[in-house]
């Protein structure tokens, strides 16, 4: 993984509905420029089905791969 | 942070290791629960943890289900509950038509979720609403999150604990100036069964067209991206791996919200066969109430209180702390335990912003004074009150929606 990518982490671990989808927008929304990847690492499960919709509407491609027990990294794309 | 994802070798559980451990120690205090206590407690231990074990499989979340409809978009839940609700209907019509045969005479089901209705019912549900998308979760939500090891779940439930103690020494004012001038409705005295039953259908397709029609408009178009799991399950060598790779297949995959729905409401059908329907809140408020009187605060006489039925609490003095409702409140946290063990996915989840834990322990006070003032959560004053075929149960819901809605304002203004 390059460090350009290692940068682009958003650690939302310890997080619950709805605060893990409203972090991730709220990236992706107000960054200026909007980044071109960005790696949410989540430990809330109900935020496979919350983050990568959003993100999708954004305009984002999206991979889910799970890390260790009971965490995963949700890799967005431009 | 820096984060490598070659360096992934984390141990696992060991699996069977903690199936044969979970279901000797689960049968054992079943066993003695039956022996030393009233067998009917084991039931509710049973229930409890079977209910802990489907909402976590399924990521059944009441809060989800009204807050998503209007942050997302997202229906999935919705569509569980309204499964859950026709199921649990059909289930209590035909429980209350044996107790109640001629609806229109005599009193209705005593057991049954069967309240007031009235401008109090739509107070609370709408506080209930702001305070359980506030703390991210509702009260059995909470309580399931606790088993999965979130850290703010714990607080929201200290939180429902508070609001529940404040709800208790302000409930008489409610009484006098409210509640002992609403009367219960209770659909099949009016309508007969049929027509309850008919009502009660059109209510919920109505919900099901209005959701359906949300969800094509949203989020029409979308496939959710494929989970990439950290190790695939290894084939089974023997007979007894095989057995145990059965178990395994339904903890290694998230169920369906409608086969989560579904069981829940046959759950909520077996409880109350026997006894009442699922209710978790007048176990909180006796636990509220004994930690007051502890505290050497104690709670006023809860007038009118002893006519209500549902989640209203039951105050036996010098009563045993292991009550039937003990069993099933801790039955879900164990259940959701054991199930995201055997999930490998429990986690000690501890926010790192200190304003988590403000939205949790203010969500919850709402929320419990909302489920006081209610006498009951999601559960008793909403997934069990509709299929007793009560107005209170739908006014409750439309003040679930109100306060979901004005809650998801303040999220979408002020994080």
């Amino acid at each position: 993984m390059s460090e350009n990518q290692e940068a682009e982490i958003l650690d939302v671990r310890g997080e619950i509905c709805p605060y893990p989808m409203i972090r991730t927008n709220k990236e992706l929304d107000e960054r200026d420029p909007a980044p071109l990847t960005l790696a949410v690492l989540t430990d809330h499960p109900p935020a496979l089905s919350t983050i990568p919709p959003e993100a999708m509407k954004r305009g984002y491609g999206c991979e889910i791969e799970e890390i260790a027990s009971g965490e995963w990294r949700i890799q967005l794309f431009k | 942070m820096t984060f490598n994802s070659n360096n992934l070798s984390i141990s696992r559980p060991n699996y069977q290791f903690w199936v044969i451990v979970v279901a000797l120690g689960i049968a054992s205090l079943c066993a003695l629960l039956s022996l030393f206590a009233e067998a009917s407690v084991a039931v509710f231990w049973l229930v409890g943890l079977a209910f802990g074990v489907t909402v976590q499989r399924s990521r059944f979340c009441f809060t989800s289900a009204f807050r998503d409809f209007f942050l997302l978009g997202q229906v999935r839940v919705l569509k569980g509950i309204l499964a859950g609700l026709a199921v649990s209907t059909i289930g209590f019509v035909v429980i209350m038509s044996m107790s109640s045969p001629n609806p229109a005479f005599g009193s209705p089901p005593s057991d049954a979720n069967i309240l007031p209705v009235g401008l109090s019912t739509l107070i609370a549900g709408t506080l209930f609403g702001i305070g359980m998308v506030l703390a991210g979760g509702c009260v059995s939500g909470s309580l399931y999150r606790m088993g999965e090891g979130y850290v703010a779940s714990w607080v929201a439930i200290f939180g429902v604990i508070t609001g529940l103690f404040f709800l208790n020494q302000t409930w008489n004012w409610w009484w006098h100036n409210l509640i002992s001038r609403e009367t219960p409705v209770w659909l099949p005295a009016e309508f007969t069964y049929t027509g309850a039953l008919l009502i009660t259908t059109i209510g919920l397709l109505a919900i099901l067209y209005v959701s359906v029609w949300k969800e094509r408009k949203v989020s029409a178009g979308f496939t959710m991206p494929q989970i990439k799991q950290l190790t695939s399950d290894s084939q089974p060598t023997n007979s007894i791996s095989e057995i145990f790779s059965y178990v395994r297949r339904a903890f290694s995959k998230e169920w369906n919200p409608i086969t989560g729905g579904i069981i829940l409401g046959l759950l909520n059908i077996l409880l109350f066969i026997r006894f009442h329907p699922l209710g978790v809140v007048g176990e909180i408020s006796r636990w509220s109430t004994s930690l007051s009187n502890s505290l050497g605060i104690p709670t006023p006489h809860l007038e009118g209180m002893d006519l209500l039925g549902a989640c209203a609490p039951i105050l036996a003095e010098g009563a045993s702390w292991f009550t039937e409702g003990f069993f099933l409140n801790t039955g879900i946290v164990a259940g959701a335990f054991c199930s995201a063990m055997f999930a490998r996915e429990f986690k000690l989840r501890i926010p790192k912003s200190p304003i988590r834990y403000v939205q949790s322990m203010v969500g919850g006070i709402v929320m419990g004074y909302g489920a006081g003032l209610g006498l009951g959560c999601t559960l008793g004053a909403f997934f069990s009150a509709i299929p007793s075929l009560a107005l209170n149960g739908w006014v409750y819901a439309v003040g679930l929606t109100i306060g979901a809605y004005i809650s998801v304002q303040w999220l979408k203004k002020f994080s």
